[in-house]
């Protein structure tokens, strides 16, 4: 399986939006619910477009958002 | 399952029954004596319009039952996501790539058969079996990336 070098708070940060659910976010930045559920489970790397406006949807900066982890293996 | 995910689970079904409807029906024309160019002409017709047609219904099927299943089990109106974003349109890219590199090798080897003494009508036959096999393969290396991950 696949090791990501990108890592993200998205699932605490929903948490700390009032439990925002999955759908909320992802109608907020209009991607479906499967891919914020790949994004969560570190499956998918998010374009930097797409990654800024998840960011926007938290109202936070994005490296609180998403972290990179250059030790981790990636293939 | 996502939207994208059926439709590509749906058209894997569809192309595998196609392909073993291609295959069983060359058998039987070999079988008979009657692998001509009429015959493999009509049944090259027959495999392009199924694959047409076939995809669209079955697809339709597709959501239409699953869309009364998870009626049924969540006893609300089912949601359907039809967007495709930019994870759909990643994995359908190196699904495409995939495609498109088993139908090369496809290609080359149906050339090496005519390359090697043998008929074109055979050639013929074994590129649309390489074209079946590299939409089934494609429909695998999709739905490999949607469950391990782009």
């Amino acid at each position: 399986m696949a090791k990501y070098r990108i890592n993200n708070h998205i699932r605490k940060l929903r948490f700390f939006q009032n439990e925002m659910t999955q759908q909320q976010l992802a109608d907020k930045v209009g991607v479906t619910r499967q891919t914020i559920i790949a994004m969560e489970q570190g499956k998918y790397s998010p374009s930097l477009e797409l990654a800024f406006r998840v960011a926007l949807a938290f109202g936070v900066p994005l490296d609180e958002v998403f972290s990179y982890d250059p030790e981790t293996e990636s293939n | 399952m996502s939207f994208q995910e059926k439709n590509i689970t749906a058209s894997f079904v569809i192309f595998t029954l196609i392909l073993g409807f291609y295959l069983v029906r060359i058998f039987q024309m070999i079988q008979s004596g009657s692998f001509n160019l009429t015959n493999m002409v009509r049944l090259w017709g027959t495999v392009i319009i199924l694959g047409i047609v076939v995809t669209i219904i079955g697809t339709i099927l597709t959501h239409i039952g699953s869309g009364i299943i998870q009626a049924i089990k969540t006893r609300e109106e089912p949601v359907i996501e039809d967007i495709q974003d930019e994870r759909d349109q990643l994995i359908d890219l190196r699904g495409t790539k995939v495609t498109y590199f088993a139908s090369s090798i496809g290609v080359f080897l149906s050339m090496l058969t005519f390359a090697f003494g043998q008929p074109s009508l055979v050639m013929f036959s074994l590129l649309i079996f390489f074209g079946l096999v590299a939409q089934i393969i494609g429909d695998i290396a999709r739905l490999v990336l949607y469950r391990r991950g782009v």
